[in-house]
């Protein structure tokens, strides 16, 4: 199994999301981040902001499915701009259900 | 060394740290989350009365809040933190959450600069 953390534009996450559950990915955890990239932040004009607001998406998968759902995260997250966010795949090696125990996803 | 990460009902997070405290795992990470599982958001999950039209759509909510816990054990120990989260958090309703066990590499105390195992401790 593979943890997908895929950190995204605000804007953008829903897109995401949706893109996900319309390919049968409907399980996942989001949360709101701050951050920042290579960039070291952004400039407009005279004002400097050092740590972005981004949504860091979270689901965990079986191993055959994370180049799908890295294309999809690419496809629907995309802008072309700096600042478009990071996928980023761990590995994990057990899943538990709370409510059976069981073992798996 | 593994990290757990756990999502669970937010209401479950005080007796989950009881008895992680209790068991000898007192340091852990907690966050705030929104998440969903297979059944894509389930209407009934949050204490709180929901307007009529929320129960009507498709799934109910887009989001259920939930609280995510992140701990850092040692490999032996992986299986009595599990247990104990599940134990603590199961009501065998839809929404329990989940538990992830990842590995994790290094571990290093940035105060003292104690790495692995004594940095965990």
């Amino acid at each position: 199994m593979k943890m997908i953390r895929a950190i995204v534009r605000p804007e953008k996450a829903e897109d995401v999301v949706d893109a996900l559950a319309a390919a049968g990915y409907v399980a996942l955890t989001k949360m709101d981040v701050v951050g920042r990239g290579k960039q070291k932040g952004i400039q407009v004009g005279s004002i400097y902001y050092d740590e972005l607001p981004k949504v860091l998406l979270m689901l965990v998968t079986e191993d055959e499915n994370v180049a799908e759902i890295v294309e999809i995260i690419n496809r629907a997250a995309y802008t072309g701009n700096f600042g478009d966010g990071k996928i980023f795949v761990s590995p994990v090696e057990e899943a538990y259900t709370i409510r059976t125990g069981s073992r798996g996803l | 060394m593994k990290e757990i990460v756990a999502i669970i009902r937010p209401n479950k997070m005080t007796r989950t740290k009881e008895v992680l405290a209790a068991l000898g795992f007192p340091a852990l990470t907690a966050c705030k989350v929104l998440g969903r599982g297979k059944q894509k958001g389930l209407a009934g999950e949050v204490s709180f009365p929901l307007g009529p039209e929320l129960v009507q759509e498709e799934g109910g909510m887009r989001y259920v809040p939930k609280r995510l816990v992140s701990l850092v054990v040692e490999d032996e120990d992986v299986p009595l933190v599990v247990g104990a989260i599940t134990k603590v958090n199961r009501t065998g309703a839809i929404g329990d959450g989940r538990v992830f066990v990842c590995p994790v590499e290094e571990a290093v105390r940035i105060r003292t600069q104690e790495q692995g195992t004594a940095a965990i401790m």
